[in-house]
């Protein structure tokens, strides 16, 4: 049964190559996960020049407190003068990057690499 | 003071050891036996503290009297790294984050009087008391 | 007598009575004493040791190990005596916080209270309900007095005492805004200015803002990354989303938000919310679009408060009855 949002079920997977930080979220972020996210991304964003690559495709579930984490992120990378993306957005998730305008700002559109389009 | 015994605590056996003077001189002053469980409890809390994040320091133990009134006095001084937010340590719910201070307001409600004084960097003092009723 | 000793009394009667006849009755009285004695701050401890005591009088032969037995079982309980107080401890601080927050939630409700307007042409209806005390959703009506009317619905990031907060600051950068009537699109990035100064890297604030002209019946509108609202054409009846397309406020400094205009006919309504609405969410996942299009519709014979409080009401009950977030539906319908 459905309790109330306590999942609190996420996992966050990070490959480091020089400048180029590969993230894997798997579950769902929500206000109880949103705060792992946040203590796992921002040390990593705040690296000079980073060059940015979050894989949402695993995520079944993201509220707008999972989009603050993603916009800070943002901010911060590009105060550092990096690049960030996100990759594998669901339809779902793609619409909310949509109609937050942030799909204008963040690059959502580049395919993942090797996967199946 | 001829009232006052000491134990110093270094390791794990000499919190028993402050057990042991507490209850002794908590049954000399004539307390039942529910009184000298919750005296020794409170006197395990502040060895384990002192044992555990101090390092080391001692708890001494002291007959009392006001007026009419006996009681028993525990005294704990250790010169560990001190507390440096009383008022947050002294707050319900912030022993289950562990480290210093931990369990020190289920101390005070064993005990009918407690009073703490800290220095960070020189170390901390107790001093607790429970009267006979 | 000392209240301990009745409530020795009165275990003792209890135990006897089981000792002789082993009866589910005497099992019933001894749950109604833990009760009652938890009621009064009575400790497992001392529980035990009135047991004791209890034991070692009614019989005075038996082996003396069975009674060191329970100095052990009155160690063990003084830690769950302890445990026991610190939650007494917390229940209280707990309801403490509550009725500071029940404050905070009243003073919140005069700070951003808001009546809607009274005129000829059109049927308004709005209902905005908190997820928890607080809410993280703003609506403000202004009627000027060339008899346009003024909306703004605004949906702050996260929710509770955090989301208030914010909310706050909104109503005060919105109170401070030029008398004479501006367009939607000023209005957006006057606040985003503001918001852009004022807030954490995380946090944001979607925004919807529109003006209905009550005599062109024209509805000028721009949007901040908010909800899309709906607009139902009386005369097809359809629905479909008013396009807008705008940043997010408190992202970037210098946005620039684009102005939509709409007509709207006699019978057509204008659907304005915040994104609690679409996000609903019931044990078999999330309520979708049209399940909100099917409810408005159902509903769509009744006055504009009426269809909102229905459509909150049948939400309610399909999300048995948890809010996931604050909840905000505002109805504009022309009636002539």
């Amino acid at each position: 049964m459905y309790k109330g949002g306590s999942s609190m079920n996420i996992s966050i997977d990070v490959k480091e190559n020089e400048k180029l930080v590969e993230v894997k979220v798997s579950g769902e972020i929500d206000a109880y996960t949103a705060p792992k996210l946040r203590e796992n991304l921002f040390p990593l964003a705040e690296k000079e020049g980073v060059q940015m690559v979050v894989n949402l495709s695993d995520v079944s579930y993201m509220d707008s407190t999972g989009l603050g984490v993603f916009v800070g992120v943002f901010k911060n990378v590009r105060a550092n003068n990096g690049e960030f993306k996100i990759i594998g957005l669901s339809d779902r998730l793609k619409r909310l990057f949509e109609i937050t305008g942030l799909a204008d700002i963040i690059d959502i559109n580049t395919q993942i690499e090797g996967g199946v389009q | 003071m001829e009232n006052q015994s000491c134990v110093k605590i270094i390791n794990e056996w000499d919190i028993v050891a402050a057990r042991q003077l507490g209850r002794n001189v908590a049954k000399d002053l004539g307390f039942g036996t529910v009184d000298q469980a919750r005296i020794t409890t409170a006197i395990s809390e502040l060895a384990r503290n002192i044992y555990l994040y101090a390092g080391q320091g001692q708890v001494c133990i002291e007959k009392i009297y006001d007026g009419g009134k006996a009681g028993l006095q525990i005294l704990a001084a250790d010169s560990g790294p001190g507390i440096s937010d009383l008022r947050q340590v002294m707050e319900d719910g912030y022993s289950t984050s562990g480290g210093l201070g931990a369990g020190l307001p289920g101390v005070k409600r064993l005990m009918d009087e407690f009073v703490i004084d800290s220095e960070p960097g020189k170390g901390t003092d107790i001093k607790a008391t429970k009267w006979l009723r | 007598m000392d209240f301990r000793e009745i409530i020795a009394d009165k275990y003792r009667d209890i135990l006897v009575n089981y000792l002789k006849d082993q009866s589910e009755q005497s099992l019933y009285s001894s749950q109604k004493f833990s009760r009652k004695s938890i009621e009064h701050m009575i400790s497992p401890e001392e529980i035990i040791s009135i047991h004791k005591q209890l034991i070692v009088d009614l019989f005075p032969d038996m082996q003396p190990e069975i009674a060191h037995s329970f100095d052990i079982l009155l160690e063990v309980m003084v830690g769950y005596g302890f445990a026991l107080r610190e939650h007494q401890n917390l229940k209280h601080i707990q309801q403490e916080l509550r009725s500071e927050m029940e404050i905070a939630a009243n003073v919140q409700k005069t700070l951003l209270g808001t009546s809607i307007p009274n005129i000829d042409c059109l049927d308004i209806g709005a209902i905005s309900v908190p997820a928890k005390h607080m809410n993280g959703d703003y609506h403000h009506f202004v009627q000027d007095e060339n008899n346009s009317v003024s909306i703004a619905i605004a949906d702050v990031i996260g929710k509770g005492l955090p989301a208030a907060l914010c909310m706050s600051m909104i109503k005060y950068a919105m109170d401070s805004l030029p008398e004479n009537r501006m367009n939607p699109k000023d209005v957006l990035e006057n606040l985003n200015r503001v918001v852009e100064q004022n807030v954490d890297l995380t946090m944001f604030i979607t925004m919807f803002y529109g003006i209905y002209d009550t005599e062109k019946h024209v509805f000028s509108y721009a949007s901040a990354g908010h909800e899309p609202c709906l607009f139902y054409n009386a005369e097809s009846a359809e629905f479909t989303e008013l396009p807008a397309k705008g940043l997010l406020l408190g992202i970037e400094k210098k946005t620039k938000y684009r102005q939509y205009e709409r007509t709207v006919d006699v019978g057509d309504m204008i659907i304005l919310m915040s994104d609690g609405v679409t996000e609903c969410r019931t044990e078999d996942g999330f309520i979708e679009r049209e399940s909100l299009l099917e409810l408005i519709k159902k509903f769509i014979h009744l006055d504009a408060q009426d269809i909102v409080t229905s459509v909150y009401k049948e939400l309610e009950k399909m999300q048995d009855l948890q809010l996931r977030d604050d909840f905000t539906l505002i109805i504009f319908k022309r009636k002539v």
